[in-house]
């Protein structure tokens, strides 16, 4: 029993994490209809941020994790405004490409500029844990938890309650209608990948205290990213969350009573389950998955 | 949106320049296209993983190879047949993929070069091997340890590092032979991938040879930075010794994890080849001490080789090159192609046959140890080391005759 609960525990913090490393993805997704191959590497940028500010200048990675939020920010909003909104009318593979391609220049960067070795953020408490019981908490991960949870939380006010959020979702409903109504589209777009940028960045100096990565961990988080944003539903901001809890919570138990290797297959195959029985995602709605872009 | 063409023209110049650099820089370091012999230099083939998922240990092992052409050249090249030959390795970028790895050996003997330098791992150097003995190539194996590869009856590949039976295998039998109290029940945890889960099977083996008890091995997915459910599995039977059949990444998650997860064996966590990588060290902090690990190379390890002298030598010249200390990624590439040349030396010819029966016949020191093959092609006659961490360095406790220090055991007990 206390097995069971343990990796009851681990899922959900795990899955927390996950929530908040794809929720700008999903964001991206749902809003412009441009998956981003290259959210990843934004994950892995944000943690060597987190990385170079503790290790040069001792800074706390949960303070760290600010600054990479900014730079993220920063660079998120440059690159929508002016690149990627650039063939944001043309198909979908020309986005693909461009993020493609942007996937590779920023993971080859990092590895020039950090070389491949694996990285670390070190803290004196995030490896840690407390003890409920014959149950571990481990510290790092709750406090990564918590702050996805807030994130999450703090991203549907941002969304629902202020007009910035609001003519984010008007253009994402409709590009034409909302700039009828005066919006900037270009800068609706921009901010919007410069928020999800931000969260990425986030999210990786978490991933950073509470594990390890190197450049070539990028396309593995885009890759869950992709799997956590469907499953959980486009246009829904409480989707990722869903999703990731729902993916920590599988691999977890799947890990106790499955062989080893089974983990990857397992979110694969509950992905192919919730498509077939409900292909707008758990918590999506139907319009995203059926919209046309005009 | 309007269409912007002037800024569409320069990111398509900027895509365009990069798309031109990185084609020139996958022809590699190209000087002399041709074969053996001619112009005084002799080609020597290396497909490496210099980009992709092993590019960290692909550019170690890129450093040895040069190292090793440096060192030669530096003594006016190799004696073949009385004439010095200067050593060309030609490097290309497999970017991690075996399919890739083949192929590129494939495109050296169109161009007639047939002396070839395996790239990283296992599953690359499996790919490459087949490839090798259709063409009638030779190669010299530097991190293709799996014992798969030697079980197909390839007459031309020889690998000059111990085999990944012994990873685990020399862990547990340092154990053995120091440990005090001696563990009673030893749980094992492997990645999945081909090499690592031959690894396992020898500790595991070696560990029921030992008298203990062997928990069932639990595996999971190669480069997985969560290893939480199989130390979840083990907890509850609270096993004296931890061995972990692992690379780096999962090498660490298996300490950071077993603290969080409030694992704690009584006797301690031995780790293969994450240890005496030092950002094992640099990662894991405090909770990386007294963990041990098994390497194919220490710079302790004994024996002298005429051109790189003795390990402790190799060790100075790395740092002096690459500003780094050796790992032992570098150790085994430069000794690998230390034996391609002193074959071809012994041959007296830089034909593949015959730097193959030359390779086949080779029993030398060298700054790595004992370099022999037996009729597989493995080098079965160097012992691994075994190093454990202490004070934040890897340092060597077994074989005894060349340890550095005592073994700290039980190695939890902080």
């Amino acid at each position: 029993m206390s097995q069971f609960l343990q990796a009851t525990i681990y899922g959900l913090l795990q899955g927390g994490l996950l929530a908040l490393i794809a929720v700008g993805f999903s964001l991206v997704w749902g809003v412009m209809n441009v998956v981003n191959l290259a959210h990843g590497s934004f994950v892995i940028l944000g943690a060597y941020i987190g990385w170079k500010l503790n290790s040069a200048m001792g800074l706390d990675p949960f303070l760290g994790m600010l600054v990479a939020a900014v730079v993220l920010f920063a660079v998120g909003y440059v690159l929508q405004r002016w690149l990627i909104n650039l063939v944001i009318n043309g198909p979908i593979f020309i986005t693909l490409l461009l993020t493609f391609g942007l996937d590779l220049l920023i993971v080859q960067g990092m590895n020039i500029a950090f070389s491949a070795d694996y990285r670390s953020i070190k803290t004196s408490y995030a490896g840690d844990s407390l003890a409920l019981g014959s149950v571990r908490v481990p510290v790092g991960r709750l406090l990564a938890f918590v702050i996805a949870v807030i994130v999450t939380f703090a991203l549907v006010a941002l969304v629902n309650r202020t007009r910035t959020g609001l003519s984010i979702m008007a253009t994402g409903m409709d590009r034409g209608a909302a700039r009828l109504m005066g919006i900037r589209a270009r800068h609706a777009y921009a901010l919007t990948f410069a928020i999800a940028a931000a969260l990425a960045g986030m999210a990786g100096t978490m991933v950073g205290t509470v594990g390890t990565f190197n450049p070539a961990a990028a396309g593995g988080f885009t890759l869950l990213s992709f799997v956590i944003a469907v499953l959980g539903g486009l246009g829904n901001m409480y989707g990722a969350l869903v999703g990731g809890l729902l993916i920590g919570l599988v691999e977890a138990w799947g890990g106790q009573y499955l062989p080893g290797t089974w983990v990857n297959a397992l979110a694969f195959a509950v992905l192919v389950l919730v498509l077939i029985f409900r292909p707008s995602g758990l918590v999506g709605r139907a319009y995203y998955a059926a919209r046309q872009e005009v | 949106m309007k269409p912007q063409p002037k800024s569409v023209s320069v990111v398509a110049v900027i895509a365009a320049s990069a798309l031109l650099a990185a084609g020139c820089g996958s022809k590699g370091e190209k000087t002399s296209t041709e074969g053996a012999g001619k112009s005084g230099t002799l080609a020597i083939g290396a497909s490496m993983s210099l980009t992709g998922k092993l590019a960290r240990e692909g550019e170690l092992t890129k450093e040895g190879y040069q190292l090793c052409q440096d060192k030669v050249n530096a003594k006016g090249g190799a004696d073949i047949g009385g004439k010095k030959v200067k050593l060309d390795i030609q490097f290309q970028d497999d970017t991690s993929k075996p399919d890739t790895a083949a192929q590129l050996v494939d495109q050296f003997n169109d161009k007639g070069v047939k002396l070839i330098l395996s790239s990283y791992g296992s599953a690359n150097t499996e790919a490459q091997a087949a490839v090798i003995e259709r063409n009638g190539q030779v190669m010299a194996d530097s991190a293709g340890a799996d014992n798969k590869i030697f079980e197909k009856g390839y007459k031309r590949t020889f690998a000059v590092l111990s085999p990944a039976t012994e990873y685990a295998a020399s862990i547990v039998k340092a154990i053995k032979e120091l440990a005090q109290p001696q563990p009673k029940t030893v749980a094992i945890l492997s990645a999945d991938d081909g090499f690592s889960k031959t690894v396992a099977e020898g500790g595991a083996a070696a560990a029921k040879e030992a008298g203990y008890t062997v928990l069932p091995t639990q595996l999971f997915p190669n480069g997985t930075s969560d290893v939480s459910s199989a130390l979840t599995k083990v907890k509850g039977q609270k096993p004296d010794v931890i061995i972990g059949s692992v690379h780096l990444v999962e090498g660490v998650a298996i300490v950071k994890q077993a603290k969080e997860l409030g694992v704690v064996p009584s006797g301690g966590f031995g780790e293969t080849v994450a240890p005496p990588t030092p950002d094992f060290a640099k990662t894991l902090g405090k909770d990386a001490e007294n963990v041990l690990g098994s390497s194919q190379w220490t710079d302790s390890t004994k024996g002298s080789d005429k051109y790189f002298g003795s390990a402790k030598d190799y060790a100075k010249d790395i740092n002096a090159k690459y500003g780094h200390a050796p790992d032992y990624h570098d150790a085994e590439a430069s000794a690998a192609c230390l034996a391609l040349v002193m074959a071809a030396e012994k041959a007296g010819s830089t034909d593949a046959d015959k730097v193959r029966d030359a390779l086949a016949g080779l029993d030398t020191e060298s700054f790595f140890g004992h370099i022999k093959f037996n009729d597989k092609g493995q080098n079965v006659y160097k012992p691994m080391s075994v190093i454990q961490v202490q004070g934040g360095k890897a340092v060597t406790v077994w074989p005894t005759d060349s340890a550095e220090a005592k073994m700290i055991w039980p190695g939890t007990k902080k």
